[in-house]
């Protein structure tokens, strides 16, 4: 061996040595344990031992074949959907706006945009339940106003999960949009309307497809945020709407039910996985032709 | 020619729509936490818009009680150690995988950034499982303790610092340290005194991030935590399942304060947008 | 194809005046370049004849009609942007017809202008690539052809040839030119470069700090600038500093006598350009003035010699290749030679510095 290429080999063993520790860990403390919930979940349900080693799909089959189990996974999925198409509308313009702003307040109003994620969902979540519930600041202004007699009810329904989770998202979407949009080299859009495009053909035609890509990851993103979510659907949904990860905590911590439970959680994690990348794909498939990366 | 010609305006309605478009959707992020806030200086204990008067009360009442306590300090214990813990040997694998690349450097990056792909309470339930497999094993607790929050933290601190710092080091420009070695420093020198400087704000935004992501998760936590060991998000959930009223919002404006202070100091050193 | 007519035309941005009381007619067919150095206010204005930005005080007249309040997508003008602008997620014929689209041109008549557009700059094998898979001269054309292919009334260039080689400049330059006569396109052409609007400048417009210092022919800005800044811009100038003294006699600080043709009463400076000036070994008729060689630098087909006048004052001449002595050997350092050049090669100005 020469002494550049024993110097190379060296080099590399010093970063496999570096990046070890942190491997292990990730390594022992999150791959490991989801092979092993990934195994529970074919073994069977004992009411006594919790659980007895064997190889079954009992599990999924008794996810799929309940009418109750299958309407938790459409529900999520509903409000996933719903929650990602809203975050989409909402926060395209948003993104837009910033991308384009060159106020100097344009920091200020990114930190605001960061600092609703830093705080947490628990909390947040805390705030909707002061808006959207009987006593809360909704209410109070509708009676107020005269417009209701009694308070109407919002919090502990599927609309306060939809409301709650599209606030909690759109943050990740405007960000993940906006430095989209700020890749657009601004000259494309002023030959644009130049060649006679006005303001809105310029957005259809040219705008809108040089950032599909992007927005595809940003929208598979916040689609998997809405299905992974736990905090916001319990507190603001609390029996008016069984999601998901809520439910199939329930199976683990007061059921006990690990092997049910586990099932749960490879279905919900290869569900989402599955949705969010074929529509990235077919996102990509239409506009592949936009960017070479 | 004419001597003096009006100046042209237009006047863009769009804008205009666009603003208060843009305000309305920043108002319907930002209102829980405004009235959580508002909400943890109500005079009444229970909840009526208008307030009929406004009181520190609730925070003394919130300090006052035990759980509330020992949640914050639980969650500052764990999120200082997990950060620390996280962020070094976070910083040394960044370094590892960029700088002294070596076969299969891709793969083991993925490896570290994948626990931001997975769903906090999956994540949490299988590393409980395992916890309890292990346990047996080894004869010892592990669910509940300090030290096993700490391990699962960890693995959330440390995509976060890989990202942070790598991103960081593939924006330095690399003629700097050629040129500290041009001008006679060896490759150590050149890497300490010039390079990792250059890495330190992406470090210090590294664990104050850190710091962040780990105080306030919950889902993760959720499993892992026992009697007597809680941290503050999940305190103030369990509190929320039953009860809303100005002390819990006394509590939540507490996290919500301390998160946003080390927040503001963060993005002195780190573009945030950028990371997140 | 159609005139152009700025009139009074001004931009201020805060408290900066970008551009300052600019007035000029262009004929229909004509190329004017706007030439400055950054800063002067010659990108502003394009953008303002194009629509990008609102002018503060004055019109613009395309043809006759008075656009200034309309908007950028319906005034008619081709541009061609500096870093080409091309759409990435389309082919090039699809960025061709873009425009066409834009003006519900027929399927098939678009087709036909394409294929015309894109022949035109002999890119009509490339035109189902992407602009990624082009090289950069490739690509300007392209957004030269898409240009073109709307049939504008003005076709105007923002600083287009400057992101391309040396080599390229020189090939498309000439191409841009070629087409914009044949096709009798009024076009403006905004550069910084001055040998590339010299050379294809029907008329030049010269800007410094938002105010046009001169315009007229390239060979009239040249021989005959109107002031310091035009005549240090375009090409370079040997100037002494003095008084009139007579009729045709101008007294440099240094105390030389120079017998100029143009010079006033109040000349203060006389220019004379390094081209123009011979450099030999004893006086001759004219005006001779002593000098001493600083620095020789052979540039191919002339040498660019540095002198030191009888002051130090800096001075320098062009001497054509055409000698059959090296360079090396003629113009050695601290050799003393005289510097000859004729009394009616001379520009005066005066004391602002206007001729």
């Amino acid at each position: 061996m020469s002494a550049v290429s024993r110097g190379d080999a060296r080099q590399a063993r010093l970063g496999a040595c570096l990046a070890f520790p942190s491997s292990l860990v990730v390594f022992c403390i999150i791959m490991v344990p989801i092979v092993l919930m990934f195994r529970y979940s074919f073994n069977f349900h004992d009411p006594v031992h919790i659980m007895r080693e064997g190889f079954t799909f009992e599990n999924y089959v008794k996810f799929f074949s309940d009418s109750y189990y299958r309407g938790v996974f459409f529900d999520t999925l509903k409000v996933a959907a719903t929650c990602t198409l809203l975050a989409l509308l909402f926060g395209f313009p948003v993104a837009y706006f910033l991308a384009k702003t060159q106020s100097r307040h344009k920091s200020l109003l990114i930190i605001l945009l960061v600092f609703p994620l830093m705080v947490g969902n628990v909390v947040r979540a805390a705030g909707w339940m002061v808006v959207l519930g009987n006593a809360g600041a909704v209410n109070a202004l509708l009676v107020w106003l005269g417009v209701i007699a009694q308070p109407i009810k919002l919090l502990y329904t599927p609309l306060a999960v939809v409301i709650g989770t599209t606030a909690v998202v759109l943050p990740f979407m405007i960000l993940t949009l906006q430095s989209v949009l700020e890749g657009i080299d601004f000259a494309v859009e002023e030959a644009a309307q130049n060649l006679g495009a006005n303001m809105f053909t310029t957005f259809w035609r040219v705008v809108l497809p040089i950032a599909a890509p992007g927005v595809a990851a940003g929208t598979m993103l916040v689609f998997i945020l809405c299905m992974n979510a736990y905090a916001t659907p319990v507190l603001l949904g609390g029996s008016g709407i069984t999601m998901m990860a809520p439910s199939l905590y329930g199976q683990i911590a007061k059921a006990s039910n690990w092997t049910f439970g586990s099932s749960m959680a490879l279905i919900l994690v290869i569900a989402t996985m599955l949705i969010a990348l074929s529509a990235n794909w077919l996102i990509h498939r239409r506009y592949v032709r936009t960017m070479a990366s | 020619m004419l001597a003096s010609i009006v100046p042209i305006r237009r006047f863009h309605l769009g804008k205009w729509f666009l603003r208060v478009f843009v305000f309305l959707v920043y108002a319907i992020m930002l209102c829980p936490l405004v009235f959580v806030i508002w909400l943890s200086f109500f005079k009444d204990s229970i909840l009526y818009f208008p307030p009929s008067g406004y009181t520190l009360s609730w925070y003394k009442n919130a300090w006052d009680n035990q759980s509330f306590v020992n949640g914050f300090i639980f969650s500052l214990q764990l999120a200082i150690v997990s950060a620390l813990i996280g962020v070094s040997i976070g910083v040394v694998a960044a370094l590892g995988l960029i700088r002294y690349r070596f076969r299969g450097a891709k793969y083991v990056n993925t490896l570290l950034l994948s626990p931001l792909l997975m769903p906090g309470i999956v994540a949490g339930i299988a590393i409980y499982l395992f916890y309890l497999r292990t346990e047996n094993f080894l004869d010892r607790d592990i669910v509940g303790t300090l030290g096993g929050l700490v391990l699962a933290h960890i693995c959330l601190t440390i995509p976060w610092t890989v990202r942070l710092v790598s991103a960081s080091m593939h924006g330095l420009d690399p003629s700097i340290e050629e040129a500290a070695r041009n001008l006679g420093a060896n490759g150590r020198v050149a890497f300490w005194r010039i390079t990792l400087p250059m890495l330190r704000p992406a470090i210090v935004a590294a664990a104050l991030f850190s710091f962040i992501v780990s105080f306030e998760n919950l889902e993760v936590s959720l499993s892992l935590v026992g009697p007597g060991s809680t941290t503050l998000p999940i305190a103030i959930m369990q509190y929320l399942e039953f009860n809303l009223d100005p002390t819990i919002a006394a509590v939540s404006s507490v996290q919500i304060l301390l998160l946003g202070i080390i927040m503001l100091v963060t993005d002195r050193f780190v573009k945030l947008s950028q990371v997140v | 194809m159609a005139n152009v007519s700025l009139i009074h035309l001004k931009k201020q941005f805060g408290q900066s005046v970008a551009v300052s009381d600019f007035s000029l007619e262009i004929a229909d067919g004509e190329l004017v370049s706007f030439l400055g150095p950054s800063g002067c206010g010659k990108t502003t204005t394009l953008r303002m004849i194009a629509g990008f930005i609102d002018p503060t005080a004055g019109r613009i007249l395309i043809g006759g009609t008075d656009v200034t309040a309309l908007p950028v997508h319906q005034r008619n003008t081709g541009m061609v942007f500096q870093r080409y602008a091309l759409f990435p997620h389309m082919t090039v014929a699809q960025n061709v017809s873009f425009g066409l689209e834009m003006r519900k041109v027929s399927a098939h008549e678009r087709d036909r202008r394409i294929e015309l557009a894109l022949d035109m700059v002999r890119m009509t094998e490339y035109k189902d690539r992407y602009p990624r898979q082009l090289s950069g001269g490739q690509q300007q054309r392209v957004a030269i052809a898409r240009a073109l292919a709307i049939e504008p009334k003005v076709f105007l260039l923002d600083e287009p040839l400057s992101n391309l080689d040396a080599k390229l400049r020189l090939e498309v330059r000439e191409e841009i030119r070629a087409l914009q006569q044949r096709l009798g396109l009024t076009t403006i052409f905004v550069t910084h470069d001055q040998e590339e609007a010299l050379a294809i400048s029907d008329r030049m417009a010269i800007m410094h700090d938002g105010k046009v210092q001169q315009v007229g022919r390239p060979d009239v800005l040249y021989e005959q600038p109107e002031n310091f800044f035009v005549a240090e811009f375009l090409g370079k100038m040997n100037f002494f500093a003095g008084t009139c003294v007579g009729p045709g006699q101008f007294k440099t600080t240094d105390g030389l006598l120079l017998n100029v043709d143009a010079v006033t009463q109040s000349t203060k400076r006389v220019g004379v350009r390094p081209e123009r000036v011979e450099l030999v070994a004893v006086a001759t008729s004219g005006n001779n003035i002593p000098v001493t060689v600083q620095s020789s630098a052979y540039l191919g087909s002339f040498v660019d010699v540095v002198l030191a006048g009888p002051n130090q004052q800096r001075l320098s001449c062009q001497v054509p290749n055409t000698a059959t002595v090296s360079p090396a050997d003629a113009f050695t350092t601290g050799r003393g030679l005289v510097m000859n050049f004729k009394a009616s090669d001379c520009v005066v100005f005066n004391e602002e510095g206007d001729a």
